[in-house]
């Protein structure tokens, strides 16, 4: 059985929208009074992952079962979930009251329907029959499974009918709420978001703070198992939202139900949440307590989306031992040594000393006052190093650097190769890699051959001629192999796309550069780029490693 | 100041030419003569005339009738379409939107022609009998202010914030009730403008009526005569019948009164007095 301790639990579950996967095997249980929060840039698929659980999307594939029973196809009507919405949706033709009450008014109390006797009266369950039916032509329409999956699917539901039909269950009457016990909740739920004199004012004379408290209060007053809040603090200023915020986290505490909260804003994750989802792509990075996402990232994305950091390659040199920054370092984290690895120190864990009193020595290059602190770049050779500081330093000053181990988190890194696997040999012996021709050497396929005029590849003994035109290979390059050219209408490049994703890395920057058919060439550079940059793509034809995927005397000539 | 002159009385003569001709008419309505131009003292005797008068009246039954049905009917199905095409997807919705705007920019003749043309077909293939009567003058006007009700709801709906049927739903909604308590009264000011069009519509309406009218309603066995085909059938024999003259004023007043109590009601300010059914005393 379920654990009764989950509240809600999201099993396998994906959306595809139009062919495009926006959530991807999503896996998450959530427990009872938990506050939980995804977290991740826009169109990451955290606030379609916040419908699904709401009812307004249903996903593709997998299920949610809210304490153990499955809500996948629910309608959002039939949740005991509520939400708050991005930019509130008040009811503008009710006032304040009103918008609060307008959940109430809907609710339905059952009461056991009793016979003569008092007993209760058995009746098959029409609810149940209505939402099994539902769901089996949910199944048929589905176009995300496979006609097998489909036909167990539906067998099982069509077999829980069949025992639902059998089996009458004690029948219920409903009633609605009195308006005396609509009046007593409204009033309770304006006292907690503390509206208690705005309660006869039109939604369009509040203020956004005030819109919001609504908005709040509506979701609330219905008593719901989950509250969900989809950026629910995105339209107001920013001092605004640091009141919000600590006023979201006390009621949290005081109406003890659970929490799910939506945002792309890093620091309010980590200020109200017990447990953070850090997604990108519509994948879960990381899921963790805001300290254990904070303090061990678990790959460079994550590291960069929460908090400032630096973030290194790296390479483990000994057992606990890491060297970057052309510096050997004891680490606490255990990785094969020669890995390559990204290491990330976080600019408040580095410490200012006297040159040659550290690790190593920096130049100070540029200072920033913050308030709190100092935020200087200290260069090294020529990696910058970000830190914060509260002692004041002259600039262009040589300092001595710490980094204690404690310091130091080691991540697997995400990417050293390309990868290819539905590459191919076109006819004048260029590798085809998503439609983009790259001049190659294909003499690496068999030891000494060499290629004739013809462009027939030749062995060592000349006997044998292969026509390699059309051959599926798999082809592989190294981040480090793949130039990015500026000019993208320049006779050296050989593909072109828009770069998607970048990070930076101390003294360079790993980023992705996505083509119009959508394969990825992850590359590093120095130079600056900005995100959506057009930019084009070359390679070395000797850095391009390419392996046949069948045998090669099949394409014997 | 010479250009403010210049530009007021431009205002006035526009106005001027505007309202003339009703002004005249509204002055002759006051006389007994035949023809306009013929001033023979002040009386009421058109008015008396208008109201024993059994054609005009059951000409005038019929418009109003007709428009009021039609109205009915084309703003039912022009506002279900509004709400069923915004929730489509994007490419449904244009398809929609750009069936719908042909019927707007089309002359009338030919959406009466081809109307004629399906009624004349249907009766001979289909029902075997000729089939014109009220209801296909109903089909008729339906048809010609339904695109106008459409118009005059989506703005409404593209205005609304798209999530507040999805909070609806989500407060424990079914999607009818839904519709009924939120959606509906978001966009109520567009289906009250696309009703009055329609009913402006149809009270004016001669071409789609002429073809597509058959026996029925207050003319009984005769075809039925709405105040724009009586005053055709009249003005081919002679001059104007006088009795329009007084028929035409009070159309005039009655639309005129309700203008003016419509902006009077706009601009009265709510102050209502807020009471609290669950609260005790």
């Amino acid at each position: 059985m379920e654990d009764k301790n989950y509240i809600i639990d999201l099993k396998n579950v994906s959306k595809i929208f139009d062919g495009v996967t926006v959530v991807d095997n999503f896996n998450l249980y959530v427990k009872k009074g938990e506050f939980i929060t995804f977290l991740g840039p826009s169109g990451c698929g955290k606030s379609t992952t916040l419908r699904m659980i709401a009812g307004f999307e249903f996903p593709s594939k997998g299920e949610i079962l809210l304490k153990g029973k499955d809500i996948t196809n629910a309608p959002p009507n039939k949740r005991p979930i509520n939400m708050v919405f991005q930019r509130y949706a008040l009811f503008p033709h009710l006032d304040v009251y009103d918008n609060i009450a307008f959940g109430l008014r809907l609710k339905k109390i059952p009461i056991e329907l009793l016979d003569e006797e008092g007993k209760p009266v058995l009746k098959v369950n029409k609810e149940k029959v209505k939402q099994l039916k539902a769901d089996i032509r949910h199944t048929k329409w589905n176009k995300a499974l496979t006609q097998e999956e489909k036909e167990t699917k539906i067998n099982e539901l069509n077999s829980k009918l069949e025992e639902v039909l059998a089996n009458p269950e004690p029948a219920y009457k409903y009633r609605k709420l009195s308006n005396q016990e609509i009046d007593k909740k409204v009033a309770r739920a304006l006292k907690i978001v503390d509206l208690e004199a705005l309660e006869d004012r039109d939604i369009s004379t509040l203020s956004g703070g005030q819109q919001q408290r609504v908005a709040i209060a509506r979701a609330i007053v219905n008593e719901p198992e989950i509250l969900l809040l989809d950026e629910p603090l995105g339209a107001l200023d920013l001092k605004m939202r640091k009141d919000m915020q600590l006023e979201l986290k006390e009621m949290h505490e005081k109406l003890g139900i659970t929490f799910i909260y939506v945002t792309h804003d890093q620091e309010e994750a980590l200020t109200m949440s017990d447990t953070i989802v850090v997604m990108k792509d519509g994948v879960i990075q990381q899921i963790g307590t805001p300290k254990s996402i904070y303090d061990e990232p678990k790959n460079a994305f994550v590291a960069d989306f929460i908090g400032e950091s630096n973030i290194f390659n790296a390479t483990m040199i000994d057992k606990l031992k890491v060297r970057f920054l052309n510096t050997n370092f004891d680490c606490l984290d255990d990785y094969p040594i020669n890995e390559k690895v990204d290491v990330v120190v976080r600019p408040e864990d580095v410490i200012i000393t006297e040159p040659n009193k550290g690790q190593l020595n920096g130049i100070i290059q540029n200072r920033i006052f913050k308030g709190v602190n100092y935020e200087y770049t200290i260069i090294i050779n020529k990696n910058e190093l970000m830190i914060k500081d509260t002692h004041e330093y002259a600039l262009n000053k040589e300092v001595g650097l710490i980094i204690d181990k404690d310091a130091i988190h080691i991540m697997k890194k995400d990417f050293v190769t390309n990868i290819y696997t539905d590459a191919y040999i076109s006819k004048n012996n260029k590798v085809m890699i998503d439609e983009s021709p790259f001049e190659c050497d294909l003499t690496q396929l068999l030891a000494g051959s060499s290629i004739d005029e013809d462009g027939y590849l030749v062995s060592k003994d000349k006997k044998k001629k292969y026509d390699l035109a059309d051959a599926d290979v798999v082809a592989e390059i190294d981040i480090n192999d793949v130039e990015i050219v500026d000019d993208i209408n320049a006779d050296e490049v050989e593909a072109v796309g828009e770069i998607v994703d970048l990070v930076y890395k101390g003294d360079h920057y790993q980023l992705i550069v996505r083509t119009d058919s959508e394969e990825d060439f992850v590359c590093v550079t120095p130079y600056t780029y900005n995100l959506n940059d057009k930019v084009g793509i070359k390679v070395n034809k000797d850095k391009i490693r390419l392996r046949l995927k069948k045998d090669i005397n099949e394409y014997e000539a | 100041m010479v250009k403010k002159i210049f530009a007021y009385s431009y205002i006035y003569l526009i106005l001027l030419l505007m309202y003339v001709p009703i002004l005249v008419l509204i002055a002759f309505s006051f006389t007994n003569s035949t023809y306009i131009g013929e001033w023979n003292g002040f009386s009421f005797q058109l008015y008396i005339n208008l109201f024993q008068d059994k054609e005009i009246l059951i000409a005038l039954g019929n418009t109003l009738i007709i428009a009021f049905i039609s109205s009915l009917v084309s703003t039912l199905i022009g506002t279900l379409g509004a709400i069923g095409a915004y929730y489509s997807k994007k490419r449904t919705r244009t398809l929609i939107e750009n069936i719908n705007q042909i019927p707007v920019v089309n002359s009338e003749i030919v959406i009466a022609l081809s109307l004629t043309v399906m009624f004349v077909f249907l009766g001979n293939f289909i029902f075997k009998e000729n089939i014109f009567s009220f209801w296909t003058l109903l089909i008729g006007h339906v048809v010609l202010s339904v695109p106008f009700v459409y118009l005059n709801v989506k703005p409404k709906l593209t205005q609304m914030d798209p999530s507040l049927y999805e909070a609806a739903l989500d407060l424990g909604c079914a999607p009818s009730q839904a519709l009924r308590k939120i959606l509906i009264p978001q966009i109520t000011p567009g289906i009250v403008s696309g009703f009055l069009i329609s009913i402006t519509l149809s009270l004016d309406d001669f071409i789609v009526t002429a073809f597509t009218r058959g026996p029925g309603l207050l003319s009984g066995e005769g075809n039925i005569e709405t105040l724009s085909t009586l005053i055709q059938a009249k003005i081919k024999k002679g001059p104007i019948p006088v009795n329009m003259r007084p028929l035409t004023t009070i159309i005039f007043l009655v639309v005129l009164v309700a203008a003016i109590l419509v902006t009077v009601v706009k601009n009265q300010s709510k102050k209502k007095v807020k009471v609290r059914k669950g609260r005790a005393a």
